[in-house]
């Protein structure tokens, strides 16, 4: 077979695809006058010389593709500010074709997308780049973001997590309590508060220096209920800003919550000289001073004193009691199968012609025995018709010191 | 073989060099020390040596073309992702009308796929592919694409790869078998660096131009395609074509969704190869002039669907990457997928250039993500990503589009780097697979072959042939068989009476010879005393072949002897039947009997 492609004039081999012999024919183009070593030398040199041309010619695009990237994403960014996220999304998406898998601007596309609601795609995206960089701790944050607002608890607290121990370029610490905040945030509006308060008190060791922060987190615990870490941070807040008003209304009601409500009282009173305080200080400020008004137990009162105190209380668990009967449909006169608001009643009223202030005053066993049938009263009352306002409530929560007290 | 092979041939090993030109060279030569006396490489190295250059030189054509394909596009639509609509209907139909020019009057052969030109070169042309074609294809694909018509540049990568690749081998006087096979390697350089994905080029070639494994050309294949990757990485980057989002399966009830994207993508594939079988030809019989304003024609109506679809304009991998990472709602995607099959139709059948690989994955992606965005409107609770769809979809319109089982499910594993994705990709791509087996007999590139009145070998027929074994055409031996070691009258003894004259003899060491009868009484005639059948035996043993040998071994291994033993593989002195050279004959006759009824019943 080899034989028969041998030119007849000359002898040598006649390549496949062509019909006449390259050194004997018309065709003695000087590639084909080469040997086959000759031919690869120049192979080799056109090689170079077309990844010369290439790299020039790719270089030239780069930049041109850089520089369209660059142009696209300020437009982009210029958008988002503005409040324009559909197209920041198209100006980013229109970025991406010239940078190709850019880690930052497919963020903004993402980032973007989120701020236009449309989280599943941006959620691909953040999918896409954290798994180039699982321990970004802004990829984390904002997944961490999407799944809260799509309200996967599971998901959100472990990208929380990740943000939380993850890589940040700049400012770390920083970026690690604004995650941390995030997800004790996130945890309280979840109703999960245990895990929420343990986030929380992580959090306390490494604050810093900022009445705000401080501020911030200690309203936080107290949304956990936990005010015994919650008030030392108010505290150390107002240490720094004596007049920060947030704190001192933190401070405030953690001091009420803790039934302290003389440090209650004081926090708030110069809360509400410095500025005007939220529905629940106020309120908190209300009944502080009730309770340090109306309290017949309180240490170093003159005798009347007492007695006028112990005698309105009396006066108002009775009134409190009879609107409660009233809103239950509980009536005093039937004997029979008595409830427990009907046997307060019968007690009370057989204390009630000994309750004056005259005898108040002589009798300190029938001022114990009166202002234990108003607490008596205001306990029952609540179980039966739900938390009292006003001087109800103060002898509500004195009732409670009380009976903390007798424990 | 070459002459670089064969020293001791008596022609010269050099091609002797034209007088006007011998003083230059032979200076070269002697500074290089290069010639008969320089340096020497075998054929096979320097094949192989070539598959590396054959692989840089198309790595850096793919590179530049794919960035003809973004400049022209720059240019003719701006660099925003939305298209004005004059430049939308004008842009596709001025580039068509010169596309159509160039490829009538410069280029004809930059027309058609670069698949089937090239399994042209391996089987009809020993290799040959005009080095005009890659420049054809590289202008006039590069305009087409980037004026938005709706094609994609990997085929043209191929073609232009299997033509350097050509230009070089033959110049290099290869024998007949390097030189046709030079083209693939070429080829799969090409759709290595356009797909950036060196497995999945190799598996596409082996499977869809070459149709089998050998490994001579397997070594060169595979080191054109690394080094055309490394090229294109250099310049363009290691990024995938997409970036492809986490994949992990959700519910093993998920599979059902994947497989009813198996369906679906079947189907799509079907009505795709059936759009082009109708109209291709039907487009192709139109008077010759109309051919010059085909392409723009198309163009024209591609640039009208661009006004309500930007996306199905152009190859589409922007809009592919967008679908992995669920941005569009699920009935724009099915509505995309739709119009991107007549939109590539129209592209493909006008004779425009370019391929049809970007498209198939950009319909697949399409459907795929369609289907994964109704599953997660209906099942939330047991859907994975969009993106997994998109990409499990892409691999089942390759299997249901271009017929290429292996490649597409490599692609899919390549392009996504995740192993996890293999189990939905292989139900998906089966069932799609199947379905246009079943509703399509011929595969679109057969097809287009037949409608080219080419016959090229259909690489889907090759993998399904089944080989005749020995088995098919043995029968058993029912003559007694003889020992070497007894002796010549009890052997007559017991072949008395016995009709046949052809006898087996084993001499229980696993070697079979033949005797007949004339021989053992010679020997009775010849020797006085009582001798053994074994001295009686002359020449060597029979040559021997086992049930599962294919039969064509037996034909090569029979010679002139009536029959040979098929002997068991566990033990050689285990006759388990004969097989003659009628029998050979008669079961191949019976094969293309059989082969001819299931054709007809097909």
């Amino acid at each position: 077979m080899e034989a028969e492609r041998r030119c007849q004039q000359c002898g040598q081999m006649i390549p496949w695809g062509e019909r006449k012999c390259p050194a004997c024919g018309d065709d003695q183009r000087l590639l084909w006058s080469l040997s086959r070593n000759e031919l690869l030398l120049a192979s080799l040199a056109a090689l170079f010389i077309l990844f010369i041309a290439t790299t020039f010619s790719v270089t030239a695009y780069h930049a041109k593709e850089h520089s369209l990237a660059q142009q696209w994403y300020a437009s982009g960014e210029r958008d988002l500010a503005a409040g324009r996220a559909e197209a920041a999304i198209e100006d980013f998406r229109t970025a991406l074709v010239y940078s190709h898998n850019n880690p930052l601007i497919e963020f903004q596309l993402a980032h973007a997308l989120t701020v236009a609601g449309h989280l599943h795609e941006a959620r691909a995206y953040l999918l896409g780049l954290w798994e180039r960089e699982p321990g970004n701790g802004t990829v984390n944050l904002e997944l961490a973001q999407l799944a809260a607002r799509s309200g996967s608890v599971q998901e959100a607290t472990q990208y929380y997590h990740h943000a939380l121990y993850g890589q940040w370029d700049e400012n770390p610490a920083e970026h690690r309590r604004i995650a941390g905040l995030d997800l004790a945030e996130f945890l309280i509006k979840v109703g999960q508060k245990a895990q929420a308060q343990a986030e929380l008190i992580a959090l306390t060791a490494g604050l810093p220096n900022d009445p705000a922060i401080k501020t911030r987190v200690g309203s936080l615990l107290m949304q956990t209920g936990e005010y015994e870490h919650a008030s030392p941070l108010f505290r150390q807040a107002l240490r720094l800003d004596a007049d920060y008003l947030p704190a001192l209304e933190g401070a405030g009601e953690a001091s009420f919550e803790m039934r302290d409500y003389q440090a209650a009282r004081r926090y708030l009173s110069r809360a509400k000289r410095l500025g005007a305080l939220s529905p629940q200080s106020q309120q908190f400020l209300e009944t502080a001073t009730l309770i340090q008004q109306g309290d017949p137990l309180a240490p170093r009162l003159r005798g009347q004193e007492r007695a006028t105190r112990a005698l309105a209380a009396f006066n108002q668990g009775m009134a409190r009691l009879s609107q409660c009967a009233a809103v239950r449909g509980v009536s005093f006169d039937n004997g029979a199968q008595q409830s427990d608001l009907q046997q307060l009643h019968t007690q009370a009223t057989a204390l009630q012609p000994k309750v004056t202030a005259r005898n108040l005053a002589r009798d300190s066993d029938l001022l114990l025995k009166a202002t234990d049938m108003a607490f008596q009263i205001e306990q029952v009352t609540e179980r039966a018709c739900g938390e009292p306002q006003g001087l109800d409530l103060a002898l509500l929560l004195l009732s409670r010191i009380q009976e903390g007290a007798n424990e | 073989m070459s002459s670089l092979s064969t020293p001791q041939a008596a022609v010269p090993t050099q091609w002797s060099v034209p007088p006007r030109r011998a003083g230059i060279l032979a200076g070269i030569r002697r500074r290089l020390q290069l010639g008969s006396g320089g340096l020497t490489l075998g054929e096979q190295q320097v094949f192989l040596l070539l598959a590396v250059i054959i692989g840089l030189f198309s790595g850096l054509a793919v590179v530049l073309f794919r960035i003809t394909i973004e400049y022209t596009h720059l240019i003719l639509f701006g660099s925003g992702l939305a298209i004005a609509p004059l430049r939308a209907l004008l842009a596709p139909t001025a580039v068509g009308l010169i596309v159509a020019l160039l490829v009538m009057r410069v280029f004809p052969r930059a027309r058609g796929s670069g698949v089937n030109q090239t399994k042209a070169a391996v089987y009809i042309y020993d290799g040959f592919v005009p080095f005009r074609t890659v420049i054809g294809k590289f202008v006039t694909c590069a305009l087409a694409i980037g004026s938005g018509q709706s094609l994609g540049p990997e085929d043209p990568s191929l073609q232009m790869g299997a033509g350097i690749a050509s230009a070089l081998g033959r110049r290099m006087r290869f024998s007949r078998d390097k030189v046709r096979l030079i083209a693939p390697v070429g080829a799969a350089a090409g759709l290595a660096a356009a797909f950036n994905a060196p497995i999945s080029a190799v598996l596409f070639v082996i499977e869809e131009v070459i149709g089998q494994w050998t490994a001579g050309v397997l070594g060169a294949i595979v080191l054109s395609a690394v080094s055309s990757v490394v090229v294109a990485r250099w310049f363009l980057g290691d990024q995938a074509l997409f970036g492809i989002p986490v994949y992990h399966l959700v519910h093993p009830a998920e599979l059902l969704a994947y497989a009813a994207l198996g369906v679906i993508g079947g189907i799509a594939s079907l009505v795709f190869v059936k759009l082009v079988a109708y109209l291709r030809p039907r487009l192709k019989a139109l008077p010759h002039w109309t051919h010059y304003v085909q392409p723009a024609l198309a163009g024209l109506a591609i640039g009208v669907i661009g006004l309500w679809l930007p996306q199905v304009m152009g190859a589409g991998y922007q809009s592919i990457d967008q679908a992995m990472h669920d941005q569009y709602a699920w009935r724009l995607m099915l509505v995309l997928g739709v119009f991107k099959i007549i939109a590539t139709t129209l592209s493909f059948v006008s004779g425009t250039p370019g391929g049809m690989f970007a498209p198939t994955l950009f319909i697949g992606a399409m459907l795929g993500a369609g289907v994964g965005g109704i599953e997660r409107h209906f099942f939330p609770w047991f859907t994975g990503s969009v993106g997994a769809y998109a990409l499990v979809g892409i691999g089942t319109l390759f299997a249901g589009f271009l017929r290429a089982p292996m490649t597409s499910v490599f692609m899919v594993l390549e392009v996504s780097g995740n192993y996890s994705i293999i189990l939905p990709v292989m139900i998906s791509n089966t069932i799609a697979y199947l379905i246009s087996r079943r509703y399509q007999h011929l595969p679109l590139f057969d097809l287009l072959s037949r409608q080219d009145n080419v016959d090229l070998p259909s690489m889907e027929e090759r993998r399904e042939e089944q080989a005749l074994l020995v088995e098919d055409a043995m029968r058993p031996f029912h003559e007694p068989i003889l020992s070497s070691q007894e002796s010549v009258t009890d052997a007559l003894n017991r072949l008395e009476g016995v009709s046949g004259d052809f006898f087996f003899v084993d001499n229980g060491r696993g070697k079979w010879y033949d005797v007949t009868k004339d021989m053992l009484r010679d020997a009775v005639l010849a020797w006085d005393s009582d001798v053994s059948v074994g001295s009686v035996l002359r020449g060597p043993p029979l040559p021997h072949v086992h049930p599962d040998h294919a039969l064509d071994v037996a034909l090569s291994r029979i010679g002139d002897a009536p029959y040979i033993p098929v002997v068991n593989r566990a033990d050689l002195t285990k006759l388990e039947g004969v097989v003659s050279l009628d029998g050979i004959l008669k079961a191949y006759r019976d094969s293309e009997s059989l082969a001819k009824a299931r054709r007809r019943s097909e």
